[in-house]
């Protein structure tokens, strides 16, 4: 069957303008879009830059946006595409700068914001004389979060990366998910491992909007792995200053009155004593007087007391 | 047809204008209202699942003895809600809850309370005819940007569980179309706001405002419409500092999902008290004062 490619270019050596430079190939319906790629630049176009290593759907090197979704072309079949698109179109992944047509820059991406993660185990007893055991119901789930193979299609939708690209993102949190879950990492050892995931630009920097869950190849679920590693930090003690007055105000509040007392709140989290922080938010606190949105005063609810009750036996039960 | 009404922290604090309108239009559909005030907030998710699950549970157990669905008007609130739900038809999971936590307080949840955001019940259990039936002002010439945000949508094995609900995908725009007014579509519609990351990383919060709002803005949109107070909050609220950041004007009013569906019903602005956002709705005002 005759396909139409349309690819986006985009050379650094030329501008650096994108564009697209559109390709007539015949391939068999059961080709997979990698094969047509290499095609092109065999027959037509030997300046057309991919990535591609494994083939096999195992390396995530391939990933790119084919017809506006972001797959790998190594396991995406023609017949599969034209099925629903008379063309193929393919654009590099997004949020992530691109160094030539589909090739994106990996190293500021992906490598730099795992090595960030300090992705290596470091076990309480290093030098312990035997084998550090693990039951298996223990290491199940981290397991299988090691079989992200880094292809970044989890960061390809991330709601945070368009306006600041030095957020870690998913992928590099699901690498923390791996080694916060591991039960080998104890004591101090957790204590500085949680350390690494609430460093800035990293777990506390998540809208946690839940766009990454179903992007991955893999099946896995990076929006609920920062969920889950969300309550672990609750329960270890949250390590990043401002979120954790924040989150203390909030469970205060509704343990005190059933309710959120947002005035309250919002001072809290800027610290009581922290004039600068409290001084900026005046000019806020004045329009929303002015406009009649400052919540009045915050009175108890009924039921509070067992609002309350039920919250500290929750604690309690860490 | 009658809700246990759960209304959320918001709307009964920095948003009372989203409480106001919710009433009103429901009262005008002929919705019955009995607000759940002995309940706790969800937790929005500031508390671990551990905290917030048992208090969500005791909400619940309310409602099943209230014998009512719950409708809420917040889509932070929904999503906490539905995800909270959605463990808590584990047996298992929820004989624990029943027993640690509401056994004392003689509730025990059975797992069978529906949640449903107004926008949903507008669709599936109101009926969009009925609704259409009662549109006294349509907003001819309004343009409107749907902004979901995040909670509403996902994660969407729980919020848009089957394909007899797949439509919610598209319930605002088709809502902003039936109600008279003119979809202006734009990129971000179902990304987050940015109102989570206001405490850890306030420049990003605020670029995610100028993004999204910026974006509506140079589409010529006269507003934006929300289900979620809280990108009310922060698209609204935060929209004169995000215009600080980076130096661009943007002026574009927020709306609350209740506030437009009241606007077509025929309530005026000031009914569905317009004057309490912080970005002027004057030009909104303008043209729905035409169309009277």
């Amino acid at each position: 069957m005759e396909v139409t490619y349309k690819v986006h270019r985009k050379d650094p050596e030329n501008g650096g303008e994108s564009s697209y430079s559109t390709y007539q190939v015949e391939l068999p319906e059961d080709a997979t879009v990698l094969d047509g790629l290499q095609k092109i630049r065999d027959e037509q176009d030997d300046t057309l830059a991919f990535r591609a290593s494994c083939c096999q759907g195992s390396c995530g090197e391939c990933a790119v946006r084919i017809n506006y979704k972001a797959q790998f072309t190594c396991t995406t079949r023609i017949g599969d595409v034209t099925k629903k698109a008379p063309e193929i179109l393919l654009d590099p992944v997004r949020n992530i700068p691109v160094i030539k047509d589909l090739v994106f820059d990996m190293d500021r991406f992906t490598w730099n914001k795992m090595a960030a993660m300090k992705p290596w185990m470091e076990p309480d007893d290093e030098f312990a004389p035997t084998e550090n055991l693990v039951p298996e119901s223990e290491m199940a789930d981290v397991r299988k979060t090691m079989s992200c193979h880094a292809c970044s299609l989890c960061d390809e939708g991330c709601a945070v990366l368009p306006v600041n690209f030095d957020f870690l993102g998913p992928a590099a949190m699901v690498k923390g998910y791996r080694f916060v879950m591991d039960p080998r990492e104890t004591g101090a050892k957790m204590e500085a491992r949680m350390k690494v995931v609430e460093q800035p630009q990293g777990l506390w920097d998540c809208v946690h909007c839940y766009e990454a869950d179903g992007k991955c190849p893999r099946g896995l679920t990076p929006s609920s792995k920062i969920m889950e590693i969300r309550d672990v930090a609750f329960k270890e003690g949250i390590k990043h200053e401002k979120v954790g007055r924040h989150h203390a105000s909030f469970i205060n509040s509704v343990k005190q009155t059933g309710w959120l007392d947002e005035r309250k709140l919002v001072m809290e989290t800027e610290g009581m004593t922290n004039v600068t922080g409290l001084m900026k938010l005046l000019p806020t606190a004045v329009r929303a007087l002015r406009r009649g949105k400052m919540p009045g005063r915050h009175e108890k609810r009924p039921g509070a007391d067992q609002i309350k009750r039920i919250l500290e036996k929750a604690e309690d039960s860490k | 047809m009658k809700y246990a009404f759960y209304p959320g922290c918001v709307a009964k604090g920095g948003c009372p204008e989203l409480y106001s309108a919710a009433c009103k239009v429901a009262e005008k559909l002929d919705i019955e209202l009995e607000e759940m005030s002995d309940v706790a907030c969800t937790g929005a998710g500031c508390m671990p699942t551990q905290l917030s699950d048992p208090i969500n549970a005791r909400t619940f157990a309310k409602a099943e003895q209230m014998g009512l669905p719950i409708m809420t008007i917040c889509s932070t609130c929904q999503g906490v809600f539905s995800q909270a739900n959605h463990r808590l038809q584990d047996a298992e999971y929820r004989e624990e809850i029943n027993r640690e936590y509401l056994a004392e307080e003689g509730l025990s949840y059975q797992g069978t309370t529906e949640v449903k955001h107004m926008l949903w019940v507008l669709f599936e259990d109101y009926g969009i005819e009925k609704l259409k039936a009662l549109i006294e002002r349509p907003l001819n010439g309004l343009r409107v940007s749907p902004f979901y945000g995040c909670f509403l949508r996902r994660p969407g094995n729980i919020m848009v569980p089957t394909k007899d609900v797949g439509a919610r995908r598209g319930y605002l725009e088709d809502l902003t179309q039936i109600l008279g007014a003119e979809n202006v579509d734009i990129s971000g519609k179902t990304k987050c706001c940015g109102f989570p990351i206001l405490t850890a990383n306030e420049e990003a919060s605020l670029g995610m405002v100028a993004k999204h709002a910026g974006e509506s803005s140079q589409k010529g949109a006269d507003c934006m419409v929300t289900p979620c107070p809280l990108c009310h909050l922060n698209l609204d609220g935060n929209q004169p500092r995000a215009e600080g950041q980076t130096g661009e004007k943007i002026d574009l009013p927020i709306i609350h999902l209740p506030q437009l569906v009241g606007l077509a019903l025929g309530f005026n602005t000031d009914e569905m008290q317009l004057g309490r956002h912080i970005v002027s709705t004057k030009a909104v005002n303008d043209k729905v004062d035409m169309l009277t």
